[in-house]
Order: C-alpha cells, then sequence, then structure tokens
C-alpha cells in the first residue's frame, strides 16, 4: 500500500508466548478503557468516576459482585462451547440457541415431573434437580449434533447451520414461553413459569454451585486437550485436517464430538442462568439478552487463544463490564447503553492489537521511479 | 543496471551465520554468484542449504553476516525487498493460486499490478518472454490444468517477469518427472548463456548437479567445506566432501523368501480429486517378502491407487484383499490396525503436522495403539522414548524432540515419517517417493530400511519415478500409464528402456 511517499508494508511475525499474548491482552484492555473514557467525558461525566463507579459496583458491591459472577459463568460456560469446536478448527457461534436449548431441557423435565409453581414435584429435589441438568445437557447436546452431522456427513459451513439455528431457537423460547407454548407463566406476563422451592438448587459459599462447575470443567477441559488421547484427536484434526484423517481419525466423529460436547457445555449456560441464579427460576421476558451475552464466550474464547484456564479472568472481566456498565448507566443518567459501547471497544482494540502483534508494519520512503 | 558483465558477482554472502535454538544452521558461511553460471548447492538433509537461500531472498534473517547485490551492501527486510533488486526464488512447494489462469498468476502481486493493469499488453510481454526461452505455454489455461513442470515454469517466468536477474531454485527436480526436469534444465541453461540469469539451484541429485553446474558449493553442518569447479568433480567426489566419507552407490537386494499373497487388488478403478478417472480396471498382488514396484511418472494414477489402498480414498469399483479378507470397507485407522502402513508422497501436509512438536508427530501412529494410553490418557513419556530412540537411529537431525515439525528440514521430516510408520513394523508397507529430498547417505539408508522390512516378510508397494529406484529394488515392477499397468515384469527380465518406454505409454502391453 502506498501512502504519500511511503510504501507501507504488512510483514508476519512468528508466533509469540503464552506469556506474552497474556501481556498484549492486558495493554488492549487498558487502552480500549482509556478511549471509552473519551465516551464518558463527552456525557459531561469524569471518567475517574464513571470507572471507579463501573469496578467498583461490579467487584465490590454486595449488590453487584454476585450479578458478575453470575454473568461470568454464563459467559464461561458458553467461551467452553466455543473452545472444544475451534480446537478442532471448527466454528460454533451457536451458544446462544444451544443455551436456550439447555434451558428448554431443564424446564421440560422440571415441567414433566410437575416442579412447577406452587406444585409439589412427585420426586426429592436433589434427583429432580440432577434430572434438569440432564435434560439441560441433553437440549444443548441434540442442538449441536446437527452443525456436527452436517459439518462431518456433509462438510457444510458450520458458521452458517450454528447461526440459523440461534434464530430458531430464539422463536421457539418465545413460543414456549409467552406465545402459547406449554412454559407459559401463570401471570400472562410472557415469561416461563417459576421453578418450586425444592429444585431450586442450594447455595455454596453464596454462590451457585454452578459456578464451582464451571471453574472445575476448566480445569478438566485443560487437561483434555494437553493430556488425553481424544484432546490430542482433537487438535490434530483442528492444526491439519487431511494429516488427522491420514493418522486414522475420522472426521465425521470429531465434528460430531466437538459440537455435541460444544452444545452440552452451552446447554449448562442456559441451565446455570435460568435454573440456579438466586431470585430468577425461571426463563425471563427478557432471556435475548442472554443471547447476545453469549456471542461475548467467542471473545473470550478467540482472547484465550483456546486455553480453558485464561478465559477465565476473561470471564470475569467481561461480566463484570457489562454489569457495572450497566449500573452507571442508571446512577449517572447516561442516555445510552454503556456496557455494550464498553464491550464493543475492548473488542475491538483487542483484535486490532493481536493483528499488529502478529505482524510487523513495515513503513518505508518510497523510491523514486525511474 | 545492464552493465553487468558475464562473470561478474552478482549476489555474494560474507560471514553469514542463523542460529536456531540448539544449533547453527549457518555458520559464517561466505558465499557468492556470478552473472551468467550455474551454482549448485549440495550438502546432507539439514546441512543448512534451504536456510541460506532464504537468507539470501530476505526471507530469513541471518544474526551475522553482511549481503552484497551487484556490489553494493544490501538489506533485506522481506524478499520485497530482495525482488526490488532482481533476486527471485522458486520454491518446492509452489505458491501458485489453481483456479487463476497463467497469466493471472504471473502478474499476482506484480509491483506495477496495482498501477497499470494492462492486461494485454502484459500478456505480450509474457508471450515474448517464453518465445524467448523457447518454452511454449498457454497465457490463459486455468494452473490446475498444468503438469507439475509446466507450474515449476509458471512460477520461473513469474519471477523473471519481475525482473529477475538472480534466481534462487530449491529442489526444482524433485516434484518432477525425467522428461519434464529435463525441459526445465534445458530452459535454465538457456537463461544463463545468452542473458544474465544465474541459478544457484539445490539439488540431491548427482548427475543433474554434474550435468548442467558450473560450479559447486558445499555444506555440511552449517559450514562450507568445499568450493569446486564441477567439470573436475565426479559424482563419487561430491558425495565424499558432502558426507565426510565415500559413499557406496550399491544396494545388496539379497534374496528374500517370497511368501505367500498378503494384498490382492482386483479390477480396482477409482477418481482423482477433480472427478476424472483416474485408476483404470488395476488388478494385481503383493507377496510377503516382495518389493512390488510401480514405476511411472507423478500424475498417472499412483496417487489414488495408494490412498484407496491406504482407505483415504472411496473407490469406484473394484476389491481389495489383506490377508484374504476383503477390507475396501475399512476405514484408515482400521487399516493401521490391521498392519498396514501408508507413507504419504506429501509430507508436510498429510504425513506430519506443522506444528506439533516431533513426540505429538509420533502419536500420529500411536494414538489408536492401546500401548500408548491408558484410561484415555496418553502415554507422553512412552511416545518421547520412542521419538528419541528413532531420532538417533534414523539419524534425524533436530536438537530435541520438543521442535515442531515445521523447523525440521525437508529430508530430515521425511525421515521422521519413515520412522514412524516402519516402527509400527507393518507387514503391508505402501510407500509413495519414499527417498524424495533426500540426500545420498540418506537415500542409501532408506533403500536399506525398505530391503530389512522385506527380509522380515513384510510386502511393500514401492510407488516411485526414480527408474534407478525402481529397478535396484523392486522384486516385480509394474509401469503404470494414464491410470492402468502397461505390463507386470518380473525384476530378472526388466529392461530399463523398455520400462522407461512403457512409463511414457509409447508400447501397448505386449501379451494381455
Ligand atoms: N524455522 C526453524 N526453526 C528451527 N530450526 C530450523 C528452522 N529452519 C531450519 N531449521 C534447522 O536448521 C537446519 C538447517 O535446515 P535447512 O532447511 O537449511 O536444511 P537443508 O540443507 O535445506 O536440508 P534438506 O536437504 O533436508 O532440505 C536443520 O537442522 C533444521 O532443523
Ligand atoms: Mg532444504
Amino acid at each position: 500500500m502506498k501512502l504519500g511517499r511511503y510504501q507501507i508494508k504488512l510483514e508476519k511475525k512468528s508466533g509469540f508466548t503464552g506469556w506474552q499474548a497474556a501481556v498484549i491482552s492486558i495493554v488492549a484492555i487498558l487502552f480500549a478503557l482509556f478511549l471509552v473514557g473519551f465516551i464518558f467525558l463527552q456525557a459531561g461525566v469524569d471518567p475517574a468516576l464513571g470507572y471507579q463507579e463501573i469496578f467498583s459496583y461490579a467487584f465490590l458491591n454486595p449488590f453487584g459482585l454476585p450479578l458478575t459472577l453470575n454473568r461470568a459463568v454464563f459467559l464461561l460456560f458458553c467461551s467452553f462451547a466455543f473452545i472444544v469446536p475451534i480446537r478442532a478448527g471448527l466454528w460454533n457461534i451457536g451458544m446462544a440457541g444451544q443455551a436456550y436449548a439447555g434451558a428448554l431441557g431443564a424446564f421440560a423435565v422440571a415441567l414433566a415431573l410437575g416442579a412447577k409453581g406452587s406444585q409439589t414435584p412427585s420426586l426429592p429435589g436433589g434427583a429432580l434437580v440432577g434430572l434438569m441438568i440432564l435434560g439441560a445437557m441433553l437440549g444443548g447436546m441434540a442442538v449441536g449434533a446437527i452443525p456436527g452431522i452436517l459439518k462431518g456427513k456433509f462438510n457444510t459451513n458450520e458458521i452458517v447451520t450454528t447461526m440459523m439455528i440461534n434464530f430458531i431457537m430464539f422463536w421457539l423460547v418465545a413460543y414456549m414461553i409467552k406465545e402459547g407454548g406449554p412454559f407459559m407463566g401463570s401471570g400472562g406476563e410472557g415469561e416461563g413459569f417459576k421453578l418450586t422451592e425444592s429444585v431450586r438448587p442450594p447455595l455454596f459459599k453464596d454462590t451457585p454451585f454452578t459456578l464451582w462447575v464451571s471453574l472445575a470443567l476448566a480445569a478438566l477441559l485443560y487437561i483434555l486437550f494437553a493430556r488425553t488421547k481424544i484432546g490430542y484427536q482433537i487438535r490434530a484434526f483442528g492444526s491439519s485436517p487431511a494429516a488427522a484423517r491420514y493418522a486414522g481419525i475420522s472426521p465425521v466423529k470429531i465434528s460430531l464430538l466437538v459440537f455435541v460436547a460444544g452444545g452440552l457445555l452451552a446447554g449448562l449456560a442456559g441451565y446455570h442462568y435460568f435454573a440456579a441464579v438466586p431470585g430468577l427460576y425461571k426463563i425471563p421476558k427478557n432471556y435475548g439478552d442472554f443471547g447476545d451475552l453469549a456471542f461475548y464466550g467467542i471473545i473470550c474464547g478467540l482472547i484465550s487463544q483456546g486455553n480453558p484456564l485464561a478465559s477465565i479472568p476473561l470471564a470475569l472481566l467481561f461480566g463484570g463490564l457489562t454489569n457495572g456498565g450497566r449500573f452507571v448507566q442508571g446512577k449517572l443518567q447516561l442516555g445510552f447503553g454503556i456496557d455494550y459501547a464498553l464491550l464493543g471497544v475492548v473488542m475491538i482494540i483487542l483484535v486490532a492489537f493481536q493483528f499488529f502483534f502478529r505482524y510487523r508494519i513495515i513503513l518505508k520512503k518510497a523510491e523514486k521511479e525511474n | 543496471m545492464t552493465d553487468i558483465k558475464h562473470g561478474d558477482i552478482v549476489l555474494a554472502a560474507k560471514g553469514i551465520t542463523k542460529r536456531y535454538p540448539g544449533l547453527v544452521a549457518n555458520d559464517r558461511i561466505d558465499f557468492e554468484i556470478k552473472a551468467g553460471e550455474i551454482h549448485a548447492i549440495l550438502g546432507e538433509n539439514g546441512a543448512g542449504k534451504t536456510t541460506l537461500m532464504s537468507i539470501l531472498f530476505g526471507l530469513v534473517q541471518p544474526d551475522e553476516g553482511e549481503i552484497y547485490a551487484f556490489g553494493k551492501k544490501v538489506h533485506f527486510r522481506s524478499p520485497l525487498d530482495a525482488i526490488d533488486l532482481g533476486v527471485g526464488m522458486v520454491h518446492q512447494t509452489r505458491k501458485l493460486i489453481p483456479a487463476h489462469t497463467v497469466l493471472e498468476n504471473i502478474l499476482l502481486g506484480h509491483p506495477k499490478a496495482g498501477t497499470i493493469l494492462d492486461m494485454k499488453r502484459a500478456g505480450e510481454e509474457v508471450a515474448q518472454l517464453c518465445k524467448h526461452y523457447n518454452y511454449p505455454l498457454d497465457l490463459n489455461a486455468k494452473v490446475w490444468h498444468l503438469a507439475e513442470g509446466e507450474k515449476q515454469m509458471v512460477e520461473i517466468f513469474k519471477a523473471l517477469y519481475r525482473g529477475a536477474k538472480v534466481l534462487i531454485m530449491d529442489e526444482p527436480t524433485s516434484a518432477l518427472a525425467p522428461p519434464e526436469t529435463e525441459k526445465l534444465l534445458e530452459s535454465i541453461q538457456v537463461m544463463t548463456r545468452d542473458e544474465l540469469a544465474i541459478v544457484p539451484f539445490i539439488t540431491h541429485k548427482l548427475p543433474i548437479v554434474l550435468a548442467v553446474s558450473h560450479r559447486v558449493t558445499i555444506l555440511r553442518r552449517g559450514q562450507v567445506v568445499a568450493r569446486l569447479d564441477t567439470k573436475q568433480s565426479t559424482e563419487q567426489s561430491l558425495a565424499r566432501e558432502m558426507v565426510g566419507r565415500d559413499v557406496i552407490f550399491r544396494l545388496e537386494r539379497g534374496k528374500a523368501a517370497r511368501g505367500r499373497s498378503i494384498l490382492r487388488v482386483e479390477n480396482l478403478s477409482a477418481f482423482d480429486d477433480k472427478g476424472a478417472q483416474a485408476l483404470t480396471d488395476v488388478s494385481f498382488d503383493v507377496h510377503e517378502g516382495e518389493i512390488f514396484g510401480i514405476a511411472g511418472v507423478s500424475g498417472n494414477g499412483q496417487q489414488a491407487l495408494a490412498e484407496v489402498l491406504a482407505g483415504l480414498r472411496k473407490a469406484k469399483s473394484g476389491r481389495v484383499l489383506f490377508d484374504d479378507a476383503e477390507i475396501s470397507h475399512l476405514t484408515s485407522l482400521q487399516r493401521w490396525q490391521k498392519g498396514i502402513g501408508y507413507i504419504p508422497a506429501e509430507q508436510r501436509t498429510v504425513g506430519s503436522i506443522g506444528n506439533f512438536s516431533l513426540v505429538e508427530n509420533m502419536l500420529m501412529n500411536y494414538h489408536f495403539d492401546d500401548a500408548f494410553s491408558k484410561w484415555g490418557f496418553l502415554n507422553e513419556k512412552k511416545a518421547r522414548q520412542l521419538t528419541e530412540a528413532l531420532i538417533a537411529e534414523y539419524g534425524v537431525a533436530t536438537p530435541s524432540p520438543d521442535v515442531k515439525a515445521r523447523g525440521l528440514s525437508g529430508g530430515n521430516l521425511q525421515k521422521l515419517i519413515l520412522a514412524r510408520v516402519f516402527s509400527r513394523k507393518p507387514r503391508l508397507i505402501i510407500v509413495n517417493l519414499p527417498t524424495q529430498g533426500l540426500d545420498v547417505g540418506a537415500t542409501e539408508f532408506v533403500q536399506n530400511k525398505l530391503l530389512e522390512a522385506r527380509k522380515s516378510g513384510a510386502g511393500i508397494l514401492l510407488i516411485s519415478e526414480d527408474l534407478d529406484e525402481i529397478l535396484a529394488l523392486s522384486d516385480r515392477i509394474a509401469p503404470i500409464y494414464e491410470g492402468k499397468f502397461m505390463d507386470v515384469i518380473p525384476a530378472e527380465s526388466a529392461v530399463r528402456e523398455t520400462i522407461g518406454a512403457l512409463m511414457a505409454g509409447l508400447e501397448k502391453k505386449a501379451a494381455a
């Protein structure tokens, strides 16, 4: 590319280590926060004050912190759902639909076994909770299997199929909870029914047990990729499908496996937010917001370079930013959605930083034409 | 730059050193190329030839040393700088876009392409160039229609059209059939004779070096050990300088007990990737303790045959039997487990995974082996031990088994793949171009390994374009042409010229 008297060239640099990547990410995040400071200024708010409000609400406030954690756990499950397929070189952007499917699966179990509203279910609470989790996993897996089979058998583009399933699932949830489907709540407010007391899972240290499940899963997935046979096969397929096939690894099996696993993990995200977070215990009217949040699982997964442990702090940060952002919007009377503005800028800057660190820009004086 | 005379030094390197973790790939190398000469670089696998050429082309930055182009000190930050100064490179792995035409490929990335896209004029200029070098090319043909040799020439014309005065070629003939090789070498000679294109080229084929080059530089372990005039060299002397000892160019085929039939192929037909018929009604069998050689120029159906047998391609019709049991429907995994080993010709894209370590690459043929995993966990220690042992046995030049396969030189990667498959002790080995890219010492080593496997009772299906290799190793020889066997000839009655003619499709099968 020519720019005046200068010529700009891009050159790809060789790979960098995990630590370098972490440093790049941190610097990028700080830079993004700096940029968003101008948005605050524009709105007549001192950026320092704005950030102080966001962070103290998100991470220190006794009301804010649990909200942050709940969002972070949801995000974490979604980033796992992205990471497992991406290690096989496949793009799952259907976390939203799979999370909805998980929620529907869990609530279908609850409905079938009489755990609705003020009814008394026929089974003890613990067993029901277990079955609901199973239902959530099965729901996510079923929806994940579709792009998996289509990819493995017919090489259909997985981005397109997962995206389409997101839309379908969105409308399916709408039907189930407000357009006459069996999950409608009693109040007629366009929400799903509420779970009975006995199937609301107990809290551990004041947090939903799913938080601990998600942390354990991060460690398990890490070990899966680093040490196990199946992890090796997934990575081999992700690095070179032709070489993997030569090595006896079946493309159909891997495609199906990673998407079913991805669906399962996203299904748990749906279970977590709608059935395990205190004060909710239903599929709410604004369930679409969680579909939007699910997309940030892609960002977490990409920035963490497919490392499930590295996505923990990222999920926490993004969970906190959306939560705190929403809070200051109300408190400081900002006229715009600062939460998504923040996430959007962080995302763009992160991607840009990754790009600039991967490529070296060469600026040289263009030679005179003879 | 028009005042270059024959014999002027056009490109020189002084004291070039390049270190990689754990090894010195280039160690204080001095090197120069003169206008109008063909300069061959020789050296064992991993000696540092590709590294040196990549430095001269700006692909790799040296740690120390200076480069002079046309008498001026230069600093190549990237290949673009090198191209600006008239240095071009033709890589072994081609970088053309198959769906585009020849002309489009030649113009692609040309510095002028953005500003003046006068296709007609450019086309005429390129056509002029082709005519000048007496190599007719259909500029409007799509690249995927071309033969390997023609693609190679497209790469060369691409570099020449950009004004290359120095042309670097890394193993230009290793993917070419013998007649294509000859044509290519003729063109190269024309280039140096009347123009000032200079071609330092790298190859392991000593007869080629002797036939076309003027001077030879020999590298050993990153250092220059000899600079010779080709006229005063022989195959023996070149090999001695390269390896540091005398190399015997003779194989002891010996006798091996021919056992029962282990592979039986009946009326096999298959398509290639483009959906064209690649293999037509081929039938043969391979016995235990036998090397069955398929001699042919690449692109005559060998690839499809090997892939069908390895379970990587569906046959159109016909049957395959292993050990008297039909295996046509088995997956590639099941075939590995039954004791069928496949060594593919595409070492970088199929035979190995570039961003995996050598240990992980070893696991490509062992991840499914119960001895290497327990409760779903891979036994890394065992895989590492095996890798280390094989690296030692096969003399793979690498600082550690933890380096990525991408960092291995071509020949060393080939050794690693061979070691991996042989170590499984397969009962049937399907091997496609086993010695491509190997130096003379390693070629000898690998051929002996094949003979060893034969002696221990394995059946071997050897696919090669190298007639000498086929004749030296095979018990029976099947020349293949356009997807059909022209004949099946026992080694005792094989005549070189006949087989050569059959490979070229010149004679019809004598008896049915
Ligand atoms: N990117 C890299 N990272 C690490 N080591 C490298 C890299 N590139 C080359 N090497 C090492 O440098 C040495 C020289 O490699 P080079 O490719 O120059 O050899 P070569 O002479 O071309 O061999 P061959 O005949 O096998 O192609 C080898 O030992 C190789 O493993
Ligand atoms: Mg090389």
